[in-house]
């Protein structure tokens, strides 16, 4: 794997070389620069790239424009000085409004640098807790509280569990085993995890409530990969390297739905 | 008499920033020549709008002017150098946005030495780049706005100038490793 920031690092990265983020996060990303070689190298990359586009040649304005300039305008004043041209100059609707709002809301809007900067980092966490859930699972004896390969028993179970529970495939055809399936709790609620097996390797599938948002990433040598439909945002987490998890996402994606067994 | 105000209102509005104007038109454009035609056409629009100004920021007022006037510009006389995100589907979009140059995610060069790109290279990379992030770039990096002005001239909210921001120089890094 390459070595790479999380989207958030990236933005913060960003955001501190821009001077845009607030006292706190400023002394914190600073802190964690001194420990992270990494991150550190990436700023320096930046800035690096930073005084290449500063140095770039800038042309001034030729003189010739400035009396283009002029001279347009000065047309313009006569075309509606001519007494035939009763009517305005034609105007366009900018909306300076809008500016001077600006000037009146700009603490709102520059904390909202800091708002962006949360949701990522609620997006990371989130992707950290399913991380958290999968390691648990292969950690325990068995990765799974129900095992079955068969849909017909897992799925009954996580709907006496769970409010909401998902489709369980039979992904066997496409490679992908079915073990079994648990219960996670990702921030206070409890969420259905499928189990599958392809060759050695284990996936946690879980299934968070719709609209939500997690980053393709690596986290502690996992690999996420998180797609949704309109019912649920699946989160998969694995060893498997991106590409094998991308299948297992269209194996998913394309599986027949079981018919609903009470 | 009250085009005389007009035109010293102008003179004190959009006047000042003109260099400024050049230097962000001609990164946008990729062309001095272009250049120069979009600042003259954003100078008729500033004077003919001079009396909407609310005399807030008068530096991102006119950039503001200058921005859309090249990309109005572009879109009539340039219209295959340059792709504006309103011309692509909702899904082209998020795709870009997400995802970076022509659906491929973004690879971080492993290589994280630092630049010794040269002029010729970096002005390449920025004329490669889709025009949503070249402009923020630009803005940042060439004018020296800061994220609230951009977002103001670009018309867009300040969560997605730091995204395309952190973004668009993911992709140059991308373009320039690429060219070495």
């Amino acid at each position: 794997m390459n070595p790479s920031l999380t989207e958030s690092d990236e933005l913060e990265l960003s955001a501190y070389c821009d001077g845009e983020l607030d006292a706190a996060s400023i002394s914190r990303f600073e802190r964690r620069m001194r420990e992270d070689a990494l991150l550190k190298a990436r700023y320096d990359r930046l800035m690096s790239l930073r005084q290449a586009i500063r140095a770039l040649p800038q042309n001034d304005v030729p003189s010739s424009l400035h009396a283009r300039i002029g001279a347009r305008l000065d047309a313009e004043r006569l075309d509606v000085e001519r007494p035939s041209n009763v009517v305005a100059p034609r105007r366009h609707g900018w909306s300076f409004q809008a500016l001077a709002a600006s000037a009146v809301l700009g603490a709102v809007i520059s904390s909202s640098v800091m708002v962006t900067m949360d949701r990522y980092a609620q997006q990371d966490a989130l992707a950290g807790e399913v991380v958290a859930g999968h390691i648990r699972g292969l950690l325990a004896t068995e990765p799974f509280d129900i095992a079955s390969s068969d849909r017909h028993t897992v799925k009954p179970w996580f709907t006496a569990r769970l409010p909401e529970s998902p489709q369980v495939p039979d992904l066997a055809a496409q490679g992908f085993n079915l073990l079994g399936g648990r219960v996670d709790v990702i921030g206070r609620n409890p969420v259905a995890t499928i189990v599958y097996k392809h060759a050695a390797h284990t996936i946690s599938l879980t299934t968070l409530r719709a609209g939500q948002s997690v980053p393709d990433e690596t986290v502690a040598g996992y690999n996420v990969r998180s797609w949704r439909d309109a019912n649920f945002t699946y989160v998969a987490v694995s060893d498997l390297p991106p590409a094998d998890l991308a299948a297992f996402e269209r194996a998913f994606g394309s599986a027949e739905p079981a018919p609903e067994i009470k | 008499m009250q085009n005389k105000d007009e035109r010293s209102a102008f003179d004190e509005v959009f006047l000042p920033y003109l260099p400024e104007a050049y230097r962000l038109a001609q990164w946008l454009a990729g062309s001095a020549s272009d250049a120069e035609d979009i600042v003259q056409e954003a100078a008729l629009r500033a004077y003919r709008g001079i009396k909407g100004f609310g005399a807030v920021n008068a530096r991102a007022w006119s950039l503001a002017i200058v921005r859309n006037t090249a990309v109005s510009w572009l879109t009539k006389n340039r219209p295959r150098k340059v792709v504006y995100m309103n011309d692509l589907s909702a899904a082209e979009q998020q795709e870009l946005e997400l995802e970076g140059l022509y659906g491929t995610r973004i690879e971080t060069p492993e290589d994280v030495a630092l630049f010794k790109a040269d002029a010729a290279d970096i002005e390449g990379a920025l004329a490669q780049l889709p025009a949503q992030f070249r402009e923020v770039i630009v803005l940042r990096e060439i004018n020296q706005m800061n994220y609230r002005d951009i977002a103001e001239i670009t018309n867009v909210p300040i969560g997605t100038v730091m995204s395309r921001l952190s973004r668009g120089r993911q992709l140059l890094v991308g373009l320039l490793e690429k060219r070495k």
